[in-house]
Order: structure tokens, then C-alpha cells, then sequence
């Protein structure tokens, strides 16, 4: 345990910053003083936020532990502020109780709250199920498609179907394959002036609208990861009013990017959810303020620096986020939605996907905490990423807002 | 107003009218000395250029080559088929390992939009975009041009038609950038299939869909290489009804000008985007561009290699 007294800081309480004060972080709470001869910290009036809890982490350990470990991306997760997250790693199917007691023994070293998610074909391959009944009982919060199309539709409703028995929501990543076809980018303006191949819109409403009937037909909660068209939001928004049990996030990178930035043909802007046009981008900032969109996810997917140093098309996709998300999106988030919107969108409604307590500033209490010089801008560089990797659309731009330090799991951690 | 205002030639698309006007006119100049019995002209003699193809060429590739050895410059050929690159080396390392030999000029083929600038971004050597995926074939396009106002004396005002795979087209991208800059006015044409769906940032061109309507009033016809590749895509139904529906034939051309120009990239598919008897008759400039291929090329090289070269 490392305590700290934060001096002239603007605790996140009960839905607002207060005026400056001072909080004594002690043993992991927010006491009412601290030890004699514990460091001070004056915040000069930067925000203590509730920490955040990322949608979407992918940390490739163990298969893959050649790009990334998980002592990375907790050491990623405790510089960017997040005090737990939503596990699916794409290399590391978690599709037997075996792996997940694994990969909960790895968690539990760093005793951060992250939940995780269950495979629900054996290897993401869509051909066998997995043993859900079992990977629920061990403690997966839902189940996942490892960010792959399951084009078979028959094998999509047995899964939904067996899988209902556990009360589990079933997590997509909605992109056709079929219509996808080697498309790495939008299929916009940009991309046909490029000669890129494309990813149509098309792609994404149909594996929606699929799974959206299935949902329907089987009565099983789902969620859509990465939500990045104006279009899905419709067709989530009428299901809803249809009863449907259907909730989504939309990726962070999505509310800062679009398809504008294709004329830079820069590696990093290579993700697996293309960034789609203007237009698309402000629907889903839309969706935040009407409600639509449940949460906003991180999708913290470490690439080595080998498959970004090529040119864009030959670059693996992927990109992490974690330790730039809240300064790259706070101002404009809690400009235009408002500082309570913004918390419960990063924080509270991320952790109740995941099933998770929510993190939340209260004197006496427990306390996991971001504090955030909200106007001190900051040039994000290769090295404020942890572990060996950079792969952020951000690397080389400026950030509005800047991380002065972290208190999570009872540590404070200047940044 | 003799130096380029670009550093490298990634592709027609922001390139100023002043840039290509200023290789069209070298390009006219190198285009002489093409006729003479000594070729030859010692611009970039200690200079090094490498051919950095990483798919097929034959025509592109020659043509360059030649271009370089009219200048004097040390020449070589980096092919994929013979490169470490099958061995698994990236393209970064290909390209440092390639700079340690000290080579000033880098021309660049490869199927990934954006290579040529990516090498920039990554090495001290001029580079020359030779095509890059489906995005831009600049070079190709100048000879187009210079071929053009040779036959026709400018490109203000002239119509130019492009038809065939719009799509999949570096050729088209970059010809419609270049020529809409040099003032002639550009129609695309091709199956819906094949040409793009989302032309916003393409709107100083006319898309038509009627080949007949296309041609009618064009100064110039260039008809695009079909590849087969896009039978088996599904794109089309079939070669012969791509003929009959979007071929340069001589009933197609009964609805153009008399003295129109049809124009093709090379290698042509006869019976297929243009007949036989069109390709080798009298409205057909097919040759005059490949021989206008290694005036261009010699003129881009010379200009990008500005006060380096020894000449």
C-alpha cells in the first residue's frame, strides 16, 4: 500500500466535482486523515474522477505473451486510471474452465477487478460449442465471439440457445466476413478515392440485424461491441422498444476518428472496426446522449512494432487505449454530455456489463481514483505505453487533457 | 520556374498544374532526343536508381529502365520473385538494407495503397511511385497527357473517357486527378460493379453509366485493361458480355468523333475491353505512349533528382 494526501483536489461526488479540498488515501480508502509523514500531492485543482473500467481488453497472454503479458496491461490499466475491465483476448479463447482458472490465477496477482468473458465455440471456431454451463460456474460474467464473424447461423442459434440456460448476455463484434471481404477500411469517399478495398456499412447492419432476430427468437440478452454506424443504432434503438434485452458500446477511437484520416495512410489508424465517416461519428455521438449506446469501450489490443512499421494494408490491426483514453476524451465528453454522463459512460456502465461493482468516491469508503489536470495538454510518446508496444492512433498528437496520477487498489501512482 | 515544387511522386492527386506542366514540357524535350541516333544524355550519370517491384511488370518496368539508362544512371532491379522479401523480410528492412548501398532513387511498384509514401517516411532516397495498389500510377498517367497534347495539341477543354474497371484503377485515379488539373474535362465509365460507389471527393469529373452517352463527344478514349480476376469476384457475369456492353468496338466508335483518339495502358485483352482492329488502326496512339512512357519517365527522374545530379 502506498498512501498519498491529495491537496486542492475536486472530488467526483455524488454526480459533481466539489470545490477544492483535501482526501486522505489510505490503506485503499478515503479516510478521514492519514499517518504522519504520508506524501502530499498538491492537485492544483485537477479532478479526482472515479476510475475507469475498460470494455475490450485483449493483454494475449498466455499464447501470445511475445507481444504482451498481463503485468503490462495492468501496469497500462494503472497508469490510464482503470481499476478493473471486460477480459476477451482474441489470441486466447477462453473456452474450457481449465483456462479460465488460468487466466483468473494471472488476474489475481495484480487483484484488479476484471471480469471475464467465455468463448462460446471452442476457439472461436463456430463449429463446437463450448462447455458453457461449466465456464459460467467458474465465473465468466458472458460470452463472446473473440471479435469473428459467426457466419453460421444455425451454429449461432445453438449457441444462444444452449447458452441460455446460464442467463449470460452474449457479446458481437457485428461484421459481416462475407461482406467484409479483405475490407480494411470504410467503404466511404475516402477508401474509393484511395482505390482501398472497402467495408460497407452493410456489413455491420446485417450481422445486427441477425443476431438482433435471434435475440428476439430465442429471448437471449446481447450486446454489440464497437458499434460504429449511425444505422445499427436504429436498429438496436427499435428492438429495444420491441423488448428486445440488447445493449452496446461504441469504442473510443470511433467518438475521436473517422475515415478522414485515410489520406495520412498511417498503420496506427488500422483497426478491426473500421473508422467510419463524419457523419457516423456524430450519430454515435448522438447515441451516447440519447441513451442508445450503454457504454464506451477501450478494445486495448496491443500489436507489436514489427507489424505496425509497414505500410497500412500489411499492418496487423489493433490498437491500445488505455493509457490515453481519459485524457483524449474527457473535455470533449463532459463538454458536450455533461461530467456525470461522462463518468457513468467510462466507469459505472462499463462495469455493469461486466457484472462488476462500480467505482465511486465517498468519504469512509473504498476509493479507486484518476486525477486529471482536465486543461494541461500532453503529446502522447511511445513511451507512456506500457510493456514493449505503441500502436496508438494517437502516437505523436495532443492530448487536451493530461493524467497527474492514479490511487488504484491502494496505490498511488504518479503518471 | 524550373524545380519541382514536389520532393517525391506519390501519385496526380494535389500535384499543381505548374509540377505537371513543367514534366510534360521535359518530357517533350527528352521526347526529341528519344529520336536521335545517340539516346543517350548524361543527366543522372552517378546517380543510382532502384527498381523496387514487388508485382509483375514487364512494360512499367522496362520502360523505367530505359528511361534511367538514357539518363546514365547505374540501374537496378529489385524484383519480389528474387528478393529477400520471400524470405520474410519487411519492408522497412528491405528498403534500409537497399539505402545502405547508397541508392538515390528509389522507383516503387506494390499492391498496398501508400507504399511509395510509407518508403518516404522511412528512407532519404528520392521516391517514384511506379503504381501502388489500386490508388495511383502517376507516370502513366503523365504519358497520357504528353501523348495527348502531342496528338491534340493542349489538354484545356478536351474531353477525355475513360471506361472499363474504374474500381480497381490506378491508371483512372490518377488520370482523372492530372488531367481535370490540366483543364480537360473527364468521364468515367464501367459496369456498376466496377466503378466506385461513393465519388464525393471525385466531383470534378462526370460518371456515366451509358457507354454510347460516354464516348460521344470525347477527344480521347482510354479503355482499361479488364483483369479476369473479376470474373471469378463475381463482378461480372462474363468476358463476352463485357465486350458487348462496355468493349471499344468499331459500332461504339460510329457514335464518337471522327478523329478520336483511343488510348489503352497495356496489355491490352483484344476482343475483350478493345477489338483488334481498333487497337492496330487509325485512331489508335497505343505505340506513340510507350515510346511517350520512356520520354516521361526520363522527365520525372531528371526533375526529382534536381541539383544531385552530376550533369
Amino acid at each position: 500500500m502506498r498512501n498519498i494526501i491529495l491537496d486542492n483536489v475536486c472530488p467526483f461526488v455524488n454526480g459533481k466535482f466539489g470545490k477544492p479540498t483535501k482526501m486522505y488515501l489510505v490503506d485503499g480508502k478515503w479516510a478521514n486523515g492519514a499517518p504522519e509523514g504520508t506524501p502530499v500531492v498538491d492537485a492544483q485543482g485537477a479532478l479526482a474522477i472515479p476510475a475507469l473500467f475498460g470494455l475490450g481488453l485483449d493483454f494475449k497472454e498466455p499464447l501470445r505473451d511475445d507481444i504482451y503479458t498481463f503485468k503490462d496491461g495492468v501496469a497500462a490499466m494503472t497508469r490510464g486510471g482503470f481499476y478493473g475491465g471486460l477480459y476477451e483476448s482474441s489470441a486466447n479463447a477462453i473456452d474450457d474452465s481449465l483456462k479460465l482458472a488460468a487466466i483468473q490465477q494471472i488476474s489475481a496477482k495484480y487483484g484488479l477487478s476484471i471480469a471475464f468473458l467465455g468463448a462460446f465455440s471452442m476457439g472461436y471456431q463456430c463449429k463446437d460449442l463450448s462447455e458453457m454451463v461449466e465456464l459460467a460456474d467458474a465465473g465468466v460474467v458472458g460470452f463472446g465471439d473473440g471479435n469473428q464473424d459467426c457466419s453460421r447461423t444455425r451454429f449461432l442459434r445453438l449457441a444462444m440457445e444452449y447458452g441460455s440456460m446460464t442467463g449470460k448476455r452474449f457479446f458481437f463484434m457485428p461484421l459481416d466476413d462475407s461482406l467484409r471481404h479483405h475490407g480494411l477500411v470504410h467503404e466511404g469517399s475516402y477508401a474509393d478515392t484511395l482505390g482501398m478495398k472497402g467495408i460497407p456499412r452493410v456489413a455491420e447492419t446485417i450481422a445486427v440485424f441477425r443476431i438482433l432476430e435471434m435475440a428476439r427468437f430465442l429471448k437471449v440478452p446481447v450486446h454489440f461491441k464497437q458499434v460504429s454506424c449511425g444505422e445499427t443504432l436504429k436498429l438496436i434503438e427499435r428492438a429495444r422498444e420491441d423488448g428486445v434485452d440488447v445493449t452496446c458500446d461504441v469504442d473510443i477511437y470511433h467518438l475521436i476518428l473517422d475515415d478522414s484520416c485515410l489520406f495520412d495512410l498511417n498503420s496506427l489508424d488500422n483497426v478491426p472496426m473500421p473508422f467510419r465517416s463524419a457523419e457516423d461519428r456524430e450519430a454515435l455521438w448522438k447515441g451516447l446522449e440519447s441513451g442508445v449506446v450503454n457504454a464506451i469501450s477501450m478494445n486495448h489490443d496491443p500489436v507489436l512494432a514489427q507489424d505496425k512499421e509497414v505500410n497500412f494494408e500489411d499492418a496487423v490491426p489493433g490498437a491500445v487505449s488505455l493509457e490515453t483514453a481519459l485524457p483524449a476524451i474527457w473535455k470533449p465528453l463532459s463538454e458536450r454530455l455533461g461530467a456525470a454522463r461522462a463518468v457513468e459512460l467510462l466507469s459505472t456502465a462499463p462495469a455493469q456489463l461486466a457484472g462488476v461493482a462500480p467505482s465511486k468516491l465517498s468519504e469512509g469508503e473504498r476509493a479507486d481514483l484518476v486525477l486529471l489536470a482536465q486543461d494541461s495538454p500532453k503529446t502522447v510518446e511511445a513511451s507512456m505505453f506500457a510493456g514493449q508496444v505503441w500502436n496508438s492512433p494517437l502516437l505523436g498528437k495532443q492530448l487536451p487533457s493530461s493524467i497527474v496520477g492514479t490511487y488504484i487498489n491502494g496505490n498511488w501512482t504518479e503518471v | 520556374m524550373s524545380a519541382l515544387e514536389i520532393k517525391h511522386l506519390f501519385g496526380l492527386r494535389g500535384v499543381s498544374k505548374h509540377d505537371i506542366r513543367l514534366i510534360l514540357d521535359n518530357a517533350k524535350q527528352f521526347r526529341e532526343i528519344l529520336e536521335r541516333p545517340v539516346k543517350k544524355v548524361p543527366s543522372l550519370r552517378g546517380m543510382t536508381v532502384v527498381n523496387l517491384f514487388f508485382e509483375n511488370s514487364t512494360r512499367t518496368r522496362t520502360s523505367f529502365e530505359l528511361a534511367e539508362k538514357r539518363l546514365s544512371a547505374d540501374t537496378v532491379n529489385f524484383t519480389s520473385s528474387n528478393s529477400s522479401v520471400k524470405k520474410g523480410e519487411t519492408l522497412v528492412d528491405t528498403l534500409r538494407n537497399i539505402e545502405a548501398m547508397k541508392i538515390d532513387i528509389v522507383v516503387v511498384r506494390h499492391k498496398g495503397t501508400g507504399v511509395p509514401k510509407f518508403l518516404a517516411d522511412n528512407s532519404k532516397a528520392i521516391i517514384v511511385n511506379a503504381g501502388d495498389g489500386a490508388h495511383e500510377h502517376p507516370t502513366q498517367a503523365l504519358l497520357d497527357m504528353l501523348t495527348i497534347e502531342e496528338k491534340l495539341g493542349t489538354l484545356e477543354g478536351k474531353n477525355v473517357t475513360i471506361v472499363g474497371d474504374i474500381r480497381h484503377s490506378r491508371v483512372a485515379r490518377s488520370n482523372l486527378w492530372g488531367m481535370t488539373t490540366m483543364g480537360a474535362h473527364v468521364t468515367l465509365c464501367g459496369p456498376s460493379t466496377l466503378v466506385p460507389r461513393n465519388t464525393e471527393l471525385m466531383d470534378k469529373v462526370t460518371w456515366e453509366s451509358d457507354v454510347k452517352k460516354a464516348v460521344k463527344d470525347a477527344d480521347a478514349i482510354i479503355a482499361l485493361r479488364l483483369q479476369k480476376e473479376r470474373m471469378d469476384d463475381a463482378l461480372l457475369p462474363s468476358m463476352r458480355e463485357y465486350r458487348n456492353t462496355f468493349g471499344i468496338t468499331h459500332e461504339l466508335l460510329e457514335c464518337a468523333k471522327d478523329k478520336v483518339l483511343i488510348m489503352h495502358p497495356g496489355p491490352i485483352n483484344r476482343g475483350v475491353e478493345l477489338d483488334s482492329e481498333i487497337a492496330d488502326g487509325e485512331h489508335s496512339v497505343i505505340l506513340d505512349q510507350v515510346t511517350n512512357g520512356v520520354a516521361v519517365r526520363m522527365a520525372v527522374l531528371y526533375l526529382l533528382a534536381g541539383g544531385r545530379a552530376n550533369a
